[in-house]
């Protein structure tokens, strides 16, 4: 084992490793919506969960269990949390997946400055390494305390490449997406009105290979801010299309949308395209991404 | 003035797949000088900052029946757009195929300085013109090049590169280009200037440090070419920013910063597909100098006809 002169003296709250870097590039990408974000890191034990939020409408978190490393020793009394820049970790870790090599990392913290610090460590003469300053979180998460919207939930179950298609096409029409859910038949509608109109339905029966699943008892609808939907596909990772993976909304109490999507963190040692494809990665192997999304306030309401 | 030659197939080949996609690189305006018996491509040598390159080569790397002649010592040289070259000594191997396909005598390239009047223009200006010789027919291609620099401008000229060939007291070998590429390029994002330090245990260590983050590769046990030492066992585990930090307090190590863009630029010189790449520290820290080496083909025995150097200038003096 390597040792870090300064941070001997006291054992870190966490020293992890992880050999598959790109997963983590992959599935820390998928929240980055724009440049400069400031995200919050919370450790614990079953754990790394990273949340960013913008305007108090829309939460992403990333949830990287500590299944997905290879050794993952977690020491802290509570739950650190420390703020990061996103866009700076993700480069950063990006330097550390150089392709055709499989990169083994350490991921270790605080550092002696409250740094995260990571190294490669699969080359004893051949090192990378990296300190992140961190700092005191200040954003308040603002409870995104998501409720079922009844006794049934409100939800269904799509491909991930036909859900970013949709919400791609609908960024012609514009500012305000209105998503509904009717049982009879059941389906689904994504309707956008602005510059014009758009809508996309999709209907559970007719096409099972696009929805997956559908659970819905009574019509709903609720509008959202396309911006803050578009995030939640906009940097949806490669290897999520290229998996043939569904993409889960839900819709909660007060028409807080929920979007989660299932990122591979596999080891990609053979690079063959063929893999012995689509779902047969262990489940431990998958980290997962969670959107909230709050509607629109119905101006109708509003005047109630 | 004059200058006539004819570019051998080597020549041609050694050109159009490895060091003309190189120098494109390098920058937009080159100059091209040509002496008794070398030709050089160079980079920024008469403005004498900014990131300098050097590529020579013995007159029978390239050409056979070399006839140059001038009142300076035999040597002529003048500016050139490099992609301008490339592309005409593209289609010259393009031209060259499609008629050497035909059969009968194999075809030449012949290069030569002209002066000709261009279209619309009463002033002659100078080219450099290509000219393929099919089997029946002949393609000139002229490419427009500066007029040939002064006496004075050649002698500024060769004093630059007589300068720009002295070597580091200690030079490391990188030990895999590609993978160093990738590596720089990736951190290309997170900041923009690179602090390199070099040592003589060979130690190759490259840093990036901004307000908010430390990025760095560090690379040991590397072929040392010059003064050697041996790295003191006390030293080795520590993290490799105090290792280097040391190393220079000792004096075994010398670093400095140079800009990341410039050391990206320099690893472009792969596409030469150099055999290997030294980095190394000029005395002083007067710039950071990266040599290549040719080896001479089915050998392990450098290929003293060729040369190719980078030198970076160096942002800050450093330690």
């Amino acid at each position: 084992m390597m040792s870090s002169s300064a941070t001997d003296a006291e054992t870190p709250d966490l020293v992890c490793r992880l050999d598959n870097v790109q997963g983590m590039v992959d599935a820390l990408s998928a929240v980055r919506w724009k440049r400069h974000q400031d995200a919050v890191i919370e450790l614990s034990e079953h754990g790394i969960v990273l949340i960013v939020e913008e305007s108090g409408c829309l939460q992403a978190k990333v949830y990287l269990q500590s299944e997905l490393f290879i050794s993952y020793e977690y020491a802290a009394q509570g739950r650190p949390r420390f703020g990061v820049s996103l866009g700076l970790l993700v480069d950063c870790l990006n330097a550390f997946s150089a392709p055709g090599h499989s990169s083994l990392i350490e991921i270790r913290y605080p550092g002696p400055d409250m740094q995260l610090l990571l190294k490669s460590v699969d080359s004893p003469d051949a090192c990378i390494y990296a300190e992140v300053r961190t700092r005191i979180p200040e954003m308040i998460s603002w409870d995104y305390n998501f409720q079922p919207a009844g006794s049934t939930p409100l939800t269904f179950t799509v491909k991930s490449a036909a859900l970013k298609e949709a919400i791609d096409d609908l960024e012609w029409p514009g500012s305000s997406i209105q998503i509904k859910l009717q049982p009879d038949p059941p389906s689904v509608t994504f309707k956008g009105e602005g510059h014009g109109d758009l809508q996309i339905d999709m209907l559970y029966y007719v096409s099972t290979d696009l929805l997956i699943a559908f659970h819905c008892d009574r019509e709903v609808s609720y509008r959202y801010k396309y911006k803050f939907l578009r995030a939640t596909t906009s940097n949806i990772p490669s290897s999520v299309i290229k998996d043939n993976r569904g993409s889960k909304l839900t819709i909660g109490r007060g028409g807080m949308l929920k979007v989660q999507h299932l990122v591979s963190v596999a080891r990609t040692s053979n690079q063959h395209p063929h893999v012995e494809s689509a779902g047969y990665q262990q489940p431990s192997r998958i980290a997962y991404i969670e959107f909230y999304v709050k509607p629109e306030i119905d101006e109708d309401n509003v005047n109630d | 003035m004059k200058f006539k030659a004819f570019l051998t197939e080597s020549g041609v080949s050694l050109l159009e797949r490895r060091f003309l996609p190189a120098l494109d690189k390098m920058g937009k305006i080159c100059h091209l000088f040509f002496t008794k018996d070398h030709i050089h491509f160079l980079y920024n040598l008469l403005s004498g900052d900014g990131f300098q390159t050097i590529a020579q080569f013995h007159k029978e790397t390239l050409f056979d029946d070399y006839r140059i002649s001038s009142q300076n010592e035999d040597r002529i040289a003048f500016a050139i757009d490099i992609s301008l070259l490339h592309r005409a000594v593209r289609s010259s191997v393009s031209i060259c195929s499609e008629f050497g396909a035909g059969g009968s005598t194999a075809s030449r390239l012949q290069i030569k300085l002209v002066k000709k009047l261009p279209p619309n223009s009463t002033q002659p200006m100078p080219f450099l013109t290509f000219e393929t010789q099919g089997y029946k027919s002949a393609v000139i291609q002229d490419i427009p090049i500066s007029k040939p620099l002064s006496r004075a401008e050649v002698l500024e000229l060769q004093t630059a590169l007589d300068m720009a060939q002295d070597l580091p007291e200690t030079l490391v070998q990188v030990p895999d280009l590609n993978q160093l590429q990738n590596f720089i390029d990736r951190m290309k994002h997170v900041g923009d200037l690179l602090n390199v330090s070099i040592s003589k245990y060979g130690d190759l260590h490259t840093q990036i440090a901004t307000t908010l983050i430390k990025l760095g590769a560090e690379f040991r046990k590397l072929l040392v070419i010059g003064e050697k030492a041996t790295a003191p066992s006390e030293d080795q585990n520590l993290s490799a920013q105090t290792r280097s930090e040391r190393a220079v307090l000792r004096g075994d190590a010398q670093s400095v910063q140079v800009s990341i863009k410039h050391f990206s630029k320099s690893l472009q010189c792969h596409l030469a597909k150099p055999d290997c790449a030294f980095y190394g520290i000029a005395p002083q820290g007067a710039c950071l100098t990266v040599i290549f080496q040719f080896f001479i083909p089915g050998t392990r025995q450098t290929d003293k006809s060729i040369s190719l150097h980078c030198r970076l200038p160096v942002l800050d003096p450093g330690s």
